[in-house]
């Protein structure tokens, strides 16, 4: 397995590769590159077609609920100087709509207010592409953080001076040259799991490392709040999605605009988990509404009998040694889990200092960031070989034509497609968990946790996270021994193929190296270490963020405590303490 | 084409030829186009084409033209079906889905009849198709189903139940005659747990029976028989209400009445003191009840599910403990 993984890696990952002999990779032209010019007949189509979709429902309730839940978020969104315009042009319309409504249906036609609604809707969602600020972003920001990385690296002591980049910091694994050959026969929607707002931008360029053309992806409308960013994003084919609003016609119109696109052959990042992972763990629950538009792109463009008309999904699992908003994140999850008296932090990511310490401490503490590409799955969940055959039970080759005949003939069938997709869905939350690359920190974590629980077995999650400094504290070589057994259990789970291990726990000389190496790099970027180890004992100062980190390793089975007796067939669903499992 | 047109002009598979698999190809003959069903065994097969009977298991059923049997699942499948009916054994589920599969073209929907499960991993019989099959769109029939009873066309009632409403619509159009309803169902775990649990109870019900009981014991049985078997089946993902339909209780209530139905036999004559072999030998068909018992038990045990009647009816059988003393015992749990 490791020597696959340097088979994989190698194309892409030459550590020794210098700022100064920093070679370009070619910027790649795609579909994405036109999309200024077929833009606005996009826009036309997804306005036409949600016009489609909802014209048979009752108007008068469709637009009444719309624009009660409207009113609503606007009453709550916060807005800064930068988003002023976009809020003001949202209630100028809504404003319009409601003097509408209230006019008789007989002077005021509600199809025209439909259309109005529709058309802001995706003017709102449609981005924009620029090939020449793709260029910059993708050569003179990474070359911005080339720097700041080398004057943060210690290397810059040694003789040979700059030797680091952004690159050298980003190891990326797995089906990459897979990934290549299909992205010329197909459609590409690349599914990573989603952590933190840093994902965005690091899937973005790693997908350009590849020498992929660029993704077109949907970035949810807090990022664009802040100018900077907006700018970037928005042309570099990032079209806006907002979770707050949940009004049927928005949701409509959005998921035409994501199918139109895909029918337009231009690659696609969704991050299926609906948002950040707020518990850490990986994400085993996918949110099937966008998903579901990638089979309604095939079918349609089948039917239409578009050539390179499959969509291929392939999972990406990002992981970091620590994650910026770990901490806010964690808070709100055990604020709705527990419903207990937490304090909801702010939202921490996006402020500046952080993120350029977040950059700083990345050079600066040898740390990297891992992302493995996965084994491409058709739209149905099954793998599809380099040649964009899916391969069903036995190594059969299976046409998804076939498997989209209804009746007799090719077709779209709600129904049916729902249900494939809910298929894929589940697929795609088990091939995480299995192209998941565990980090030295992940497991000190999970260990760590573990061998404290194991104290306190009748404590639920929420007294358990409460334990005193004496309370969580044990022996250093205690936790060594519970640390090295955890780490033979993974190399057992690797063996089968349920996980991968990164080279650092893969090839350790011996616990303590391994251990230590995870130690430091557990939460770096948090104001306090979050494990901590004197002469004879170790503790951790936050339990909260112990926990976060803990939590990546949910879902294998691995915790001891883990409760197998009880009501349920699946491993994990039986958790009464509140534990994830 | 409408639905109902295109499946008048349909051709179906039915494989497996025992007597349940003899009277759905019987049901299907008079709404499709053609139906071939697959028999193991060659002389079967050729006394099949000859006379029109399954003499063997269903001597009684004169079957349509349209009905073809062959022992080659090639020629069953040859130019492409639009539906296969699945009616074999649970043992060989999984290796006769292995030799189907090559010859299926994806967009076949697959009807299961099987009231069994795959011991060990305890799959159920739509999630081994799924396994190994190219295709998704798999369902199950299930019932009050006693099959000479539809042979000879008293009216009864069956549950159709998939994940893709497709595939329940097609069950629907193929198997509803004058004498026979068909409805719908969306709990496809429910419905094939239901079907599977209810073996247990019906050896059970036989064994009551064995022992000379009456109505008030059998009722007993039955009540709380069901209860068992909503604690599993919920456990296992299926939800309450699909227990107290056709395939729950109606189907168990038909299968612990009757002395027609395998399992119930097995129980009645393990009752009376037979040996276990000797009654499986007579049978000459499957007991699905029997390897059932076993699998759901230990699984209850690991899992801490709470199955009595279960435990009583494994003891019967495997541990030969006789009937009255497994009575006595549970008496004393309830």
């Amino acid at each position: 397995m490791a020597e696959d993984d340097q088979k994989n890696s190698s194309p892409v990952t030459p550590s020794s590769l210098g700022a100064f002999q920093f070679r370009r990779v070619r910027s790649v032209p795609g579909p994405l590159t036109r999309f200024q010019s077929i833009r606005p007949q996009i826009l036309q189509q997804v306005s036409e077609r949600t016009f489609q979709n909802l014209e048979g429902a009752p108007l008068e309730v469709l637009l009444g609920e719309a624009l009660y839940a409207e009113r609503l978020r606007m009453s709550r969104d916060r807005w800064n100087p930068f988003t002023r315009g976009r809020v003001q042009g949202d209630q100028k319309l809504w404003g319009q709509i409601q003097r509408g409504l209230l006019q008789p249906a007989a002077e005021v036609d509600r199809k025209g207010l439909l259309q109005r609604v529709i058309q802001h809707n995706a003017e709102e969602i449609g981005g924009f592409f620029d090939s020449k600020i793709y260029e910059f972003a993708t050569h003179a920001v990474p070359w911005g953080f080339s720097w700041m990385l080398n004057a943060a690296s210690v290397r810059r002591f040694l003789p040979w001076g700059m030797t680091e980049s952004l690159r050298s910091r980003i190891r990326i694994l797995g089906e990459v040259k897979s990934l290549q050959k299909l992205a010329e026969k197909g459609t590409i929607l690349l599914v990573p799991t989603h952590q933190s707002n840093l994902d965005s931008l690091l899937v973005g360029y790693v997908i350009y490392l590849m020498s992929l053309p660029p993704f077109a992806y949907g970035a949810g409308l807090n990022l664009f709040s802040n100018p900077f960013l907006s700018f970037f994003m928005s042309r570099l084919g990032a079209y806006t999605v907002d979770r707050n609003k949940n009004n049927a016609i928005y949701k409509q119109t959005l998921k035409n605009y994501s199918s139109q696109i895909l029918k337009e052959g231009i690659h696609s990042i969704f991050f299926p988990g609906g948002g950040r992972s707020r518990s850490g763990a990986i994400e085993s629950h996918i949110k099937l509404g966008l998903l579901g538009t990638g089979l309604e792109a095939q079918v349609e463009a089948m039917i239409d009998g578009r050539p390179k008309s499959k969509v291929f999904v392939v999972p990406m699992v990002v992981s970091y040694h620590y994650v910026l908003e770990a901490r806010s994140l964690i808070d709100t999850y055990l604020a709705e889990a527990g419903k207990h008296q937490f304090i909801r932090a702010r939202d921490e990511s996006w402020q500046i200092r952080k993120v350029l310490s977040f950059f700083w401490k990345l050079f600066a503490s040898q740390s990297n960031v891992t992302v493995r590409v996965g084994r491409a799955l058709d739209i149905f969940g099954n793998f599809v070989d380099d040649e964009g055959h899916s391969i069903g039970p036995q190594g059969l080759t299976i046409d998804p034509a076939r498997w989209l005949t209804s009746g007799g003939e090719l077709r779209v069938n709600p129904q049916r497609d729902q249900e494939y997709t809910r298929e894929l869905g589940e697929r795609l939350a088990d091939r995480f968990h299995k192209e998941n690359t565990v980090l030295t920190s992940h497991l000190v974590a999970f260990s760590y946790f573990e061998m404290l629980r194991a104290r306190y077995p009748d404590f639920d999650l929420f007294r358990f996270l409460r334990l005193s400094l004496p309370q969580r504290t044990v022996l250093w070589v205690d936790f060594l021994d519970e640390a090295d057994r955890c780490r033979e259990r993974l190399v057992a789970l690797a063996q089968q193929g349920q996980l991968y291990l990164s080279d650092e726990l893969l090839h350790a000389p011996n616990a303590r190296v391994w251990v230590r190496d995870g130690i430091r790099q557990l939460g770096l970027s948090h104001d306090a270490q979050v494990l901590r180890v004197s002469e004879r004992t170790i503790w951790t100062e936050d339990m909260n963020l112990l926990y976060y980190y803990r939590n990546r390793l949910t879902g294998y089975g691995l915790s001891r405590l883990a409760e197998f007796s009880g009501g349920k067939k699946q491993f994990g669903q039986n958790d009464s303490q509140g534990f994830l499992v | 084409m409408t639905p109902k047109d295109f499946w008048y002009n349909s051709t179906v598979a039915v494989v497996g030829g025992g007597s349940w698999g003899t009277v759905l190809a019987h049901l299907l003959s008079k709404n499709c186009r053609s139906v071939r069903i697959w028999l193991r065994d060659e002389d079967q097969v050729r006394q099949f084409n000859s006379t029109r009977t399954q003499s063997r298991y269903m001597p009684r059923v004169q079957l349509d033209q349209k009905v073809v049997a062959t022992s080659s699942m090639a020629d069953a499948l040859k130019g492409g079906v639009q539906a296969i009916f699945w009616v074999l054994p649970s043992s060989a589920c999984r290796q006769r889905a292995r030799d189907l599969a090559p010859l299926m073209r994806g967009d076949e929907v697959v009807l299961h009849a099987t009231k069994g499960i795959e011991g060990g991993s305890m799959k159920r019989i739509s999630e081994i198709l799924v396994e190994e099959l190219p295709t998704r769109r798999v369902g199950v029939v299930s019932g009050p189903n006693l099959a000479h009873e539809i042979a000879v066309g008293e009216p009864a009632a069956t549950v159709i139940a998939s994940d893709f409403v497709e595939v329940c619509r097609a069950g629907e159009f193929l198997l509803r005659g004058p004498q026979f309803l068909v409805s719908t169902h969306s709990d496809l775990v429910g419905i094939e747990w239901a079907g599977t649990l209810k073996n247990i109870l019906a050896i059970a019900a036989g064994a009551l029976d064995g022992l000379g009981l009456g109505w008030n014991s059998r009722a007993m049985l039955i009540t709380l028989g069901l209860s068992e078997m909503v604690r599993f089946g919920t456990a296992m993902g299926a939800q309450v209400q699909t227990f107290l339909g056709l395939a729950g209780i109606g189907d168990l209530l038909a299968t612990c009445g009757s002395p027609k139905s395998r399992n119930y036999r097995v129980g009645f004559r393990l009752a009376r003191g037979e040996k276990l072999e000797r009654i499986i030998e007579d049978l000459g068909s499957t007991a699905e009840g029997v390897v059932t018992t076993q699998h759901v038990w230990r699984f209850a045990c690991e899992r801490g599910i709470s199955m009595p009647i279960t435990e009583g009816v494994y003891q019967l059988i495997y541990s030969s403990v006789p009937a009255q003393e497994v009575l006595m015992q549970l008496m004393k749990r309830w």
